[in-house]
């Protein structure tokens, strides 16, 4: 039986591979016949359509950085085409050189306003990013036609013809583009491949966790904004020559904007070929309709249909669906990701080796309300280094949300939050990671649509720009999460989705996410917490070898004979200030501690042993 | 100082007639959380209704809103049968995205029945004034506003008096609990979202009014109207209502004093300063959803 | 780099083959059509003035045909519409070269469409005769390929009207103008053309205002160019704009000694309607094109007319057919006059001679830009019927009297 099913795994694994080869084959061989293409063929007609789509899937893919990875969508992205248009136009007309001089500044512009908007427009999300990104084309579009004297007005700008011989045809063009597009394309692969593309996604999965493991949401997503606009912009100005025309109808084009996201959308946003490939359907197909079927004012009805129809029926797109499809044929009858966890015991012994250390994470009279309720009043306790501290207390007594605030999920009203020796509640989420701190979740929150690797890989222990565009796939960071993915005995699953894991294996992947940071102080919110037995045990045996090696920590957990049999000192609270402190045994026979158990309609025994 | 008064009161009258409009929008966002952005097609879908009647059977296109306020009622319930309810439980974006899809849609069929030239409704008055002292008040805008502000009080009076109203209101602030009560919050939803595209039949036949309108208005429209409840507090009635007078009376004062052609900026410049000073805006709640808390 | 020359000598040989294939099949005539190209906004935001020059082609090509054809061959239109979009055009006319192997090209309509097209024309060295497209931006990039088939360029539409006011003896002379205008590529250039021109006639600029297509409130504007006092009032008028500032002059109480609106008073029965007839009485507009021109200078004008209302059963043809026929009728009486489909050869006998179509003698600079003048047209009021004349050029001139100064509103 075993033996069948490695039999299968492996087949499955070789079909996998062999698929996937066959998709990079096609690719290349794609890539090869575009190159030749104009050398072999004098049909103008298909080099401009290629072009179109060269354009097109430059645009698309430039628009999957910001709104495929980072999860922010812009409906104005055409706005960076119309940019890198007028500049180029603008400086040719001016300093009467060759357009291609100019046609990189309009890259530069494009990216330096993407990125002044991303840090103006920061705080926003949602709903409001996707209105800015609307307004902000609307704009653009009104100052193109009010800025009469400079832009041209509603009469536009007109460019020279080329100088280049009549037999080149669109060549230089079409090759132009064609190289934008593989450098847009090579863009999104390193980006994938760095912890900055983890990072972004990170963000789109759960902006408020990735704060937690250290990811500067503000300064991923300026730097999205920017490098999804740099290439958008440079295409501008290529088109801007190509079509010997600029006004603010075609270059700030709504159409466009809406075409972008369309393509992206049906080819599937989120990958690197998706919306490329979306953008060659979307371009080829609506102007072959046009060219055979002739064409209708039906033309924006379609738009929309078809973009309805994928948000509603196919929302990831073609390409991962096809993906999808693909694995889960080839996984047919095969074992799930039920497998075993690795269960070796560790090597390290687990025993304390030193006493309690220095304070190393304080709270002082910390406060928080919501509304009329003091969910936290006036919380003072300190966490010693090299301790397991327990945080116990009724349901509703402040636990949580005392986490919230030492993590910086939410702000305090009152009160202090020393770590280390330097005060961080005024700090944001990532910095207090980078300070030191470490969390994870009553429910996990693992970011769901990436691996198992790279949910460990992308935590930023600090923020240094090499960091940034460290190989999140090769390399040092990532045998560091493989590191860690043994520890906890997930290295097998370092490939599976995130969301395909059962409860207890996401905590333990989340424990590892928590350890990339190298965190002093670890904060559990109750580890233990709807998982088996058998885990628990696995979860404590780590937690103890942890804190053999040093690290501090601060857990929220009601199994009472887990927190009786782990941590010391154990702090109670009630209504969201501390009642009490001291060893398991002091604290279950402390007549405080009782009150405010059967005060909430609780029976010591029942929660003790629950 | 004439001239100023005479640019606040038509701002004011333009107002009223933005705030009939945006009162659907900000409806919708509060009950569902959703922003419609196809609101605007739907404002020109009902003018060019408006138009159809007026042409044909000569019908005054202010009291034709007791035919196009039905049928966009109709329109919404479809719209919402067919296509919003599946959005349950998905991104904002994908909503926003959705109701995009929409937009075009309307957009592109309006453009194949009607041609993408701009239409105007003009009964007897339209180009009427009266004179009251000093100032000039043009005859459809007072109809106009007038119309629009007993609307929006009916719709006022629904929502806080009629049970269906309360039904809205507490689904809009935790449905969890509105279930708990026995509201059945789907079809609450159903006929929230319905009543807010009724909003736009009535809209649309004012506006056929006061502006010629082609099928790519809805994107100058549906940016005023986004300028109108950013600036109100998204979800919030009166607002809409506040927004609407002061993005009407930006827009004359604009015209009146600066120039013409900048009268457009207005909304989205309000769009992005409230966004970025005040996300809430003047009337609405916090929400954790669109702001950044750190 | 090699590739091209070796493409060239290739396309050389293959011109060759070509003409000694057209040379052996020039005997037995009357063989395959003669194909030309064309795209046209027939749907989208030109769609209107679009189809309306897809029905002058159409007449053109019925006329053609039924008197013999082109080179005695028939005549066959290949038209793709292009859906108002730029890129949509430049395809269009890409695969009318290269995919459909057209043998001549026309144009389509609006500057905004014909900018992109006629750079693809130029590039591939094909005549382009364009209908609808007098933007000056269009013929300052030195085409040679290009040619415009209306008597003059945007700045120019209205010289015939600077010419009157010029010439107007001192005492009627006014000495100040207002110059309101849409934002529109078509309007504003006319009305630029117009007050440089004035300015140069030494008549004082009062007034000027650009505002956006959707603007309905003209009250604004009438009161203030009632306050600057303006004699003359040149108006870049679409249509409803032209409208609108007229019932708000009417308004306010203020009458221009002379008033000229671009485009709005051509729309003959929606004009009279929404204004008032006894209104129009006075106003100034440019024409290109008049149907009761006559005459070997215009020639073929009345068949234009009788076959289009044949054709299409209606009963005046638009402004934008009758430029479309005129495109059409410059290409083929190059054609015919060259005896041969040669792009070169044509180019070069339009830029150096004169033709006559239905819109009167045309002739070309070396951009490709025309040389005439529009018609000047007024509406006029005789014992309570109104109608629209031709006051000047003389030779097409309907009447020898101008209305000045404009009559009061009624």
């Amino acid at each position: 039986m075993s033996m069948l099913r490695g039999v299968n795994a492996l087949r499955r694994i070789n079909a996998l591979r062999a698929g996937r080869l066959a998709y990079v084959g096609a690719l290349i061989l794609a890539t090869a016949w575009l190159i030749v293409f104009p050398l072999y063929s004098h049909n103008i007609y298909w080099q401009g359509i290629l072009f179109f789509s060269f354009l097109l899937a430059v645009m698309a893919s430039g628009w999957n950085i910001i709104s495929g990875w980072a999860g922010y969508i812009s409906l104005g992205q055409s706005a960076f085409m119309g940019l890198g248009a007028y500049t180029t136009a603008l400086l040719t007309l001016h300093l009467h050189r060759t357009p291609w001089l100019f046609v990189p500044v309009g890259g530069v512009l494009a990216a330096a306003v993407a990125a002044l908007l991303g840090v103006v427009i920061m705080r926003t999300r949602g709903h409001s990013f996707v209105i800015i990104t609307i307004a902000f084309l609307l704009i653009l579009q009104l100052l193109a036609l009010n800025l009469r004297g400079f832009t041209g007005g509603s009469t536009g700008l007109t460019m020279p013809i080329t100088t280049f011989p009549r037999d080149w045809q669109y060549a230089p063009f079409y090759y132009v583009m064609l190289g934008l597009l593989l450098l847009a394309i090579a863009m999104s692969w390193a980006i994938r491949r760095t912890k900055f593309g983890t990072g972004l996604i990170a963000i789109r999965e759960d902006e408020d966790k990735a704060g937690g493991v250290g990811i500067n949401a503000p300064v991923y997503k300026v730097l999205a904004f920017a490098a999804s606009a740099v290439l958008i912009g440079v295409a501008g100005g290529v088109y801007a020559y190509f079509i010997t025309f600029v006004d603010y109808r075609g270059m700030f084009s709504i159409q466009y904007a809406v075409l972008i996201v369309l393509a992206a959308l049906l080819g599937g946003r989120g990958t690197i070929m998706g919306p490329v490939l979306g953008a060659f359907a979307v371009q080829i197909l609506q102007d072959q309709a046009n060219q055979h079927f002739g064409s209708s004012q039906a033309n924006i009805v379609v738009y929309g249909a078809v973009m309805a129809g994928v948000v509603l029926f196919l929302p990831r797109g073609l390409v991962p669906s096809v993906a999808e499809w693909a694995r889960t044929y080839v996984a047919r009858r095969e074992e799930g990701l039920s497998g075993a966890i690795d269960l070796r015991p560790s090597a390290v012994p687990a025993v304390r080796d030193s006493e309690p250390g220095p304070v190393l994470l304080e709270v002082k009279g910390l406060t928080k309300t919501f509304g009329g309720l003091r969910a936290v009043d006036d919380l003072s306790f300190s966490v010693r280094e090299g301790t397991i501290t327990g945080l116990i207390g009724p349901n509703g007594s402040g636990k949580t949300t005392a986490f919230n605030l030492i993590d910086g999920m939410m702000r305090n009203e009152g009160g202090e939050v020393w770590l280390a020796g330097e005060q961080v509640d005024r700090l944001p989420p990532w910095s207090r990671a980078h300070a030191g701190l470490g969390r994870t979740f009553q429910i996990t929150r693992l970011f769901r649509e990436m691996t198992v690797l790279e949910n460990v890989v992308a935590p930023l222990r600090d923020f240094r720009w090499r960091q940034l565009f460290a190989d999140a796939v090769a390399g040092h960071e990532a045998e560091r999460a493989e590191e860690l993915l043994e520890f906890v005995g997930m290295r097998r699953f370092r490939d599976a989705q995130a969301a395909a894991l059962s409860y207890g294996q996401q905590k333990l992947v989340e424990l590892a996410q928590v350890l990339m940071l190298d965190p002093k102080v670890i904060l559990l919110d109750e580890p233990a917490g709807g998982i088996n037995p058998t885990l628990i045990e696995r979860l404590v045996e780590k937690i103890r070898e942890l804190n053999a090696m040093g690290k501090t920590f601060l857990i929220v957990e009601h199994n009472m004979p887990l927190v009786a049999d782990l941590c010391d000192p154990v702090i109670v609270l009630a209504r969201g200030t501390r009642i009490a402190e001291g060893t398991p045994a002091e604290i279950q026979r402390d007549p405080l501690v009782l009150d405010a158990y059967l005060g909430e309609g609780w029976a010591v025994e029942e929660a003790v042993g629950a | 100082m004439t001239g100023f008064v005479q640019t606040l009161v038509n701002g004011l009258l333009l107002g009223g007639v933005y705030a009939l409009a945006a009162s659907g929008l900000t409806l919708v966002f509060g009950v569902m959380n959703v922003i419609n952005v196809a609101h605007g097609a739907m404002l020109i879908l009902a003018a060019y209704l408006t138009y159809t009647i007026w042409s044909h059977t000569g019908i005054d296109p202010i009291l034709s809103i007791l035919i196009t306020t039905p049928i966009m009622f109709g329109f919404g319930w479809l719209l919402y049968r067919v296509a919003i309810r599946r959005l349950a439980g998905t991104a904002a974006s994908m909503s926003v995205l959705l109701t995009f899809a929409i937009a075009l849609m309307i957009e592109g069929s309006l453009g194949l029945v009607y041609q993408g030239t701009f239409k105007s409704v003009t009964p007897s008055y339209f180009d009427t004034s009266m004179q009251v002292g000093p100032i000039y008040v043009t005859t459809a805008r007072l109809y106009a506003c007038a119309t629009a502000l007993v609307i929006i009080v009916c719709l006022f009076l629904v929502l806080t008096k009629t049970w269906v109203g309360r039904a809205i209101r507490a689904s809009a602030q935790n449905p969890q609990v509105a279930r708990l009560v026995g509201i059945d919050v789907k079809a609450v939803a159903a006929f929230a979202f319905a009543l807010g595209v009724a909003t736009t039949g009535a809209g649309g036949s004012l506006i056929s009014v006061l502006y010629p309108f082609l099928p790519a208005s809805h994107y100058q429209w549906i940016s005023r109207l986004l300028g109108v409840i950013v600036l109100g507090g998204m979800g919030s009635l009166p607002g809409a209502v506040i927004g609407a007078l002061a993005i009407g009376v930006g827009e004359t004062m604009t015209t009146a004093y600066i120039s013409p052609s900048w009268q457009t900026a207005v909304p989205y410049v309000v769009i992005f300063v409230v966004l970025l000073v005040r996300p809430q805006g003047i009337l609405g709640r916090r929400t954790r959803q669109d702001i950044v808390t750190a | 780099m090699r590739r091209f020359g070796f493409t060239s000598i290739a396309a050389a040989a293959l011109a060759v083959a070509a003409i000694a294939a057209a040379a052996v099949s020039a005997g037995t005539a009357a063989q395959a059509p003669i194909k030309i190209g064309i795209s046209l906004p027939l749907t989208g935001d030109f769609s209107e003035p679009g189809t309306a020059a897809l029905r002058g082609y159409q007449v053109w090509q019925q006329v053609v045909n039924a008197n013999g054809g082109l080179l005695g061959r028939k005549v066959q239109l290949i038209v793709k519409d292009d859906r108002s979009d730029q890129n949509t055009i430049v395809s269009d006319y890409n695969a009318l070269i290269n995919e459909n192997k057209v043998d001549l090209l026309l144009g389509t309509f609006s500057s905004l469409l014909n900018l992109p097209a006629s750079a693809v024309a130029e590039k591939f060295k094909m005549v382009y005769v364009e209908p609808a497209g007098g933007s000056p931006k269009m013929f300052n990039r030195g085409f040679q390929y290009l040619f415009f088939a209306q008597q003059a360029t945007a700045p120019h539409q209205a010289d015939l009207f600077s010419k009157w006011v010029k010439n107007l003896p001192p005492a009627q002379r006014p000495k100040t103008a207002a110059y309101p205008t849409q934002d529109d590529p078509f309007a504003a250039p006319v009305v630029a053309g117009v007050q440089s021109q004035l300015e140069k006639a030494g008549i004082k600029t009062v007034y000027t205002t650009t505002y956006p297509p959707a603007t309905t409130d003209f009250d604004t504007i009438a009161s203030a160019i009632k306050s600057s006092g303006a004699d003359v009032v040149v108006q870049g008028a679409v249509f409803d704009d032209g409208v609108g500032l007229i019932r708000s002059m009417k308004k306010v109480g203020f009458n221009p000694k002379a008033l000229f609106q671009t485009s709005a008073p051509s729309e003959a029965k929606a004009f009279t309607d929404a204004i008032g007839a006894q209104n129009t009485n006075g106003i100034f507009y440019a024409v290109s094109w008049s149907p009761s021109a006559k005459g070997s200078k215009y020639p073929l004008n009345q068949q234009f007319l009788s076959t289009y209302k044949k054709k299409f059963k209606s009963n005046l043809p638009a402004e934008d057919s009758a430029d479309a026929f005129a495109a059409a009728q410059v290409l083929q009486t190059a054609v015919s006059k060259v005896g041969k489909i040669d792009q070169d050869a044509l180019k070069d006998w339009l830029h150096s001679h004169p033709v006559r179509t239905i819109l009167g003698p045309l002739s070309w600079d070396s951009t490709g830009a025309p040389r005439q003048a529009f018609f000047l047209a007024q509406w006029q009021c005789a014992k309570g019927k109104c109608a629209s004349q031709i006051v000047a050029p003389k030779v097409v001139a309907t009447t020898k009297t101008i209305v000045n100064p404009k009559p009061a509103w009624k």
